[in-house]
């Protein structure tokens, strides 16, 4: 695949570096995170799927469909009408038979970024919802970079807001600009319908990524249903530093973000203690619930290391290949 | 249980407001987070499964209860009786004589007689008031009747041994008086019981001893004098030495002169006995003398006996030295006869006839005193002066005529030239009608205001006249002559006399303030000085009654304004710390014809006296008997005295359970402050614990 493409080129008032070509991003994407060096190296990752899918166009990813690629797949029977530049001279040469040589049919598949935009997910430093973008960002650009199609999806309320898909790497601005739009809700938000909003719009299958910090009492069902599509769904659980190592002590009153709901709690260290015993139990359970839908099941803090996350987290994971 | 300030009780009153802050509706602080979506399921996990969180929570509210309840107990002092064998009121006599210096009981039998002391004081009844009276030459009350304990160990232990005889006489009559105002008291004597003679008084009140000591391990030096030897050149000292153990002592006599030591001699005395000895050839300069009792082997740290006190012992020698008296008169012989009995004194006389220019000595040396016994001359000399019935108006005084057979006013008892005269039985035949004039003191007062003898210093020179002439009474026929001559011829030949023997400790001893001095300042052995001023009546003599110490004390005239060390004067001798030199009033030969030149006399020099034990009672440390004490007392259990306030109810004690409840605080306390820090504490233990790297016991849990 080729570098970034001319239209890559900084704008008038975009930050510049000397000597390092650098992409337009959004303004709350650290522009340090995508340089050169990092989007190269982000083109030679590819997502990686458990099986073969049926796309529509012709794309750079294996298909369970026979067509013109390099890579051998099987023989059949000459057929009157096969293309005789199919028929494999060689094997009629030694058995005096006409096969005709089958190839693996490379497609494309469509990559659907669904990205949860509560008002939960604003919180943490940097917050759950910039790093959710980031990581967007980047796994996007890696589809683009296949010749994939990409879809971006914000939930929030009890919709998901679609963005067009994209296809091919020139595209990597439109995907900036739609992630950048994305503003957290000011509500409530239902992830449950927003998800199945989103799972009504997938069309065949493909790949769903999830992106959300789960804060919702039907988390598990939005996994379940993803899963349900028939795409392969990968869950990135992102929880802010503060939320896995809470800093409060204390006789408080917790306010919910969304719903404004305040509960009474005396925090000390043995109800840190059961809050974190808690907080893993809730992990493991996702982590099951995706095991058994053959989903993938990945939790972050906010504040991991994007190159670290893309090129030892996710490959670790078996997401990225 | 019973309480002494029951309404202290009251404290519990603040359990309800422990209570109400606990009720009380907590203030909490508000805090957003992104969902409280695990912190709800959390509370109820923890409300359904953990009810040891609660109980956890509320262990502080308990603490704090249990902290209200055991200090308002603490307030309330509350206490358990038990009987106890005292009376209810305590007179506690501690013998400070000298021999509680013995050290056979270790530290010494004081401190001993005071852990005793202190101790028998415990089972102190309730209520029960405790007097302390110190014992040695006297008896003096050191706390009365308190029932504070803490004043009491306080003044006990503040208490130290005397160099003095002890008497406890006179203190077992003050504890029978105290205890007979008490009406059920008990008298302790905490003494070694070391007394010559056992008292003789009935204490209203038993007598219980808390015996100390139990070695009789003494040898002492009981007598020292200095003695001129016949070639006048050198002196001898006689010192007595008595051994009161009962097996045989050898010990070593050292003599030291002016801070040198002059000779040692080994003596062995055998039990019970006294040895004599005698040093000649000690230098007729040495002033001061010191005599050692120590050990044979000089290298031994063991003490040689058991009480120190008693081997050491002064003798301050004054210098010989003559006076000149000369005596203008046609010659009385009374009066003659008793001048000549004074010590270290020359007497001369002329007819007033004779007394002139052609009087004056041929060795330019000015007479000490010039006598003119009914007679004066024109011209008075500038030299002390005593003036017997003047005839006649004159500087000296002036004369209204005569008075026929006059009486004796009442005298001062303190004035120090009628120390030891009685005039109680003294007539007059006749006498001149004196009038006081303003230099002057009267010292033996006659009727109407005329003065029959006045004294005082006449523009710096020492002056007296005396009314009448001692012929003309029956004075001369009585004792109190040669001492009022004496006493007179002492203040006016201007010496700040001092005692030239040893002193008892404790006794107090009458000092001469020379003429033209302000006061005196007297030294002691330990180096601290006390100023003397003369009484308001103007006498020329001060008392001095703080010789508890053993050793060479300084006398030191103070000059006032104007006043001069005489021209020619030898400065006391001052070889060492406790020599000196007594210029005036030495004892010695009446008339005696010194081989030297007398020096001149300097009024204002330093003298010097000693304190000396010398007491063989008191160096007898054996134990005496304890039941011979007791039985001056009654008997136990006996009925008090006829009208004092006894009561019928056994004395009881109180045991202050402070202690317990004290601890109950503090452990409280202590569980409180663990709870309250509890996470800081496990926080600790888990740093440690990663530290060290062994896993956290209860992380996770």
């Amino acid at each position: 695949m080729d570098g970034p493409s001319p239209q890559a080129a900084p704008l008038p008032g975009a930050p510049a570096t000397a000597g390092t070509r650098q992409v337009f991003l959004p303004n709350e994407v650290d522009p340090t995170v995508f340089d050169e060096a990092f989007l190269r190296q982000l083109e030679r990752l590819l997502l990686l799927m458990r099986s073969p899918v049926r796309g529509g166009l012709k794309g750079g990813r294996r298909s369970v469909k026979r067509g013109q690629s390099v890579e051998f797949a099987d023989y059949r029977d000459y057929a009157p009408g096969d293309d005789l530049r199919q028929l494999d001279w060689n094997v009629y040469a030694r058995l005096e038979k006409l096969f005709v040589k089958l190839f693996v049919e490379e497609e494309d598949v469509t990559i659907s970024l669904l990205i949860d935009a509560s008002a939960s997910m604003t919180y943490g430093a940097p917050s759950k919802l910039l790093f959710a973008k980031r990581a967007a960002a980047a796994l996007g650009y890696i589809g683009l970079a296949s010749e994939d199609r990409v879809r971006v999806a914000a939930l929030s309320g009890r919709i998901a807001r679609r963005r067009a898909a994209l296809r091919g790497s020139g595209r990597v601005f439109r995907l900036l600009s739609d992630l950048s739009a994305i503003e957290a809700a000011d509500g409530a938000t239902d992830l449950l319908a927003a998800a199945r909003h989103a799972a009504a719009q997938l069309h065949g299958r493909g790949v769903v990524i999830l992106l959300s910090d789960l804060l919702d009492p039907a988390a598990d069902r939005v996994i379940r249903e993803l899963a349900a599509t028939g795409s392969e769904l990968i869950v990135l659980h992102v929880l802010s530093p503060d939320e896995l190592e809470p800093p409060l002590e204390g006789d408080l009153h917790l306010l919910d973000s969304e719903t404004g709901e305040g509960i009474d709690v005396t925090v000390d260290l043995a109800t840190l203690d059961a809050y974190k015993a808690r907080l893993a139990a809730w992990k493991a359970g996702f982590a099951d619930t995706a095991a058994k839908r053959r989903a993938t099941y990945v939790d972050l803090p906010s504040d991991a290391n994007l190159s670290d996350l893309m090129f030892a987290e996710l490959r670790r994971r078996r997401v990225l290949g | 249980m019973p309480f002494t300030s029951p309404l202290a009780l009251l404290g519990l009153l603040f359990i309800p407001a422990v209570l109400a802050m606990y009720m009380l509706k907590l203030r909490r602080d508000q805090a957003v987070v992104p969902s409280t979506l695990l912190w709800s399921r959390l509370l109820t996990d923890v409300e359904a499964n953990a009810p040891w969180q609660r109980l956890r929570r509320s262990l502080l509210l308990l603490l704090q209860l249990l902290l209200v309840i055991v200090i308002a107990l603490l307030a309330a002092r509350p206490f358990l009786e038990r009987p106890t064998g005292l009376a209810r009121d305590i007179v506690l006599i501690l013998d400070t004589s000298a021999s509680m210096a013995a050290t056979d009981v270790s530290p010494t039998r004081l401190d001993a007689a005071k852990a005793a002391a202190i101790d028998a004081l415990k089972d102190l009844p309730t209520g029960g008031k405790v007097s302390v009276i110190a014992a040695d030459r006297t008896a003096r009350i050191v706390v009365n009747e308190t029932s504070d304990l803490g004043r009491v160990r306080q003044a006990v232990n503040d208490l130290q041994a005397s160099t003095m005889p002890g008497d406890l006489g006179d203190a077992l009559e003050l504890a029978s008086k105290l205890a007979a105002r008490s009406g059920d008291a008990q008298v302790l004597v905490a003494t070694d019981a070391a007394i010559a003679t056992m008292p003789t008084v009935r204490v209203g009140a038993p007598v219980k001893v808390l015996s100390v000591g139990r070695d009789r391990k003494n040898q002492a030096i009981v007598a020292l004098a200095v003695r001129t030897a016949p070639s006048t050149v050198t002196r001898s000292v006689f010192i007595g030495v008595a051994n009161l153990d009962l097996e045989a002592a050898q010990r070593r006599i050292e003599v030291w002169g002016d801070g040198n030591l002059l000779e040692a001699r080994d003596i062995s005395i055998d039990a019970q006995a006294r040895s004599d000895v005698v040093i000649d050839d000690i230098p007729n300069e040495i002033r001061a003398l010191e005599i050692r009792l120590v050990g044979q082997d000089p290298t031994s740290s063991v003490a040689p006996d058991h009480l120190a006190i008693d081997d050491r012992a002064w003798a301050v020698i004054p210098p010989d030295r003559t006076r000149l008296i000369l005596v203008v008169g046609e010659g009385d012989p009374y009066l003659e006869t008793a001048l000549s009995y004074l010590p270290n004194v020359e007497l001369y006389g002329v007819t007033p006839a004779e007394y002139g220019p052609a009087s004056a000595r041929k060795d330019g040396r000015p007479w000490d005193l010039v006598i003119f016994e009914a007679a004066l001359p024109t011209t008075l000399p500038d030299s002390p002066i005593l003036a017997i019935a003047p005839p006649r108006t004159s500087p000296l005084g002036q004369v209204d005529g005569t008075l026929k057979e006059p009486g004796i006013g009442s005298v001062d008892p303190a004035e120090p030239i009628l120390r030891y005269v009685d005039l109680s039985t003294t007539h007059i035949a006749e006498a001149a009608k004196l009038v006081l004039p303003d230099w002057a003191r009267t010292v033996i007062p006659g009727p109407k205001g005329a003065p029959l003898l006045y004294a005082g210093s006449r523009s710096g020179l020492p002056t007296a006249v005396l009314a009448f002439e001692p012929r003309q009474s029956d004075l001369p026929l009585q004792v109190a002559f040669p001492i009022l001559l004496a006493n007179l011829t002492g203040e006016l030949l201007g010496g700040s006399a001092a005692p030239t023997e040893a002193l008892e400790p404790g006794t107090p001893v009458s000092l001469t303030i020379p003429s033209g001095a302000t006061g005196l300042t007297v030294t002691r052995p330990d180096g601290t000085t006390t100023d003397l001023v003369p009484s308001a009546s103007g006498g020329a003599a001060v008392t001095f009654a703080r010789t508890d110490l053993l050793g060479i004390y300084t006398v030191t005239p103070v000059l006032g304004a104007g006043a001069s060390t005489a021209p020619g004067a030898t400065a006391g001798a001052s070889a060492g710390p406790s020599a000196g030199a007594s210029p005036l009033a030495s004892p010695g030969p009446s008339s005696g014809a010194s081989a030297t030149p007398p020096p001149a006399i300097d009024p204002y020099a330093p003298v010097h006296f000693a304190v000396d034990l010398f007491d063989v009672g008191e160096s007898t440390i054996a134990p005496g008997s304890a039941a011979a004490i007791e039985a001056l007392g009654t008997a136990p259990g006996a009925s008090p005295a006829p009208g004092a306030a006894g009561t019928d109810a056994p004395a009881t004690t109180r045991d202050e359970l402070w202690v317990p409840l004290l601890l109950i605080v503090l452990v409280a306390l202590c569980v409180e402050w663990a709870v309250y820090h509890r996470d800081a504490v496990t926080r600790m233990r888990r740093d440690l614990a990663a530290r060290f790297g062994r896993p956290s016991p209860d992380r996770g849990a």
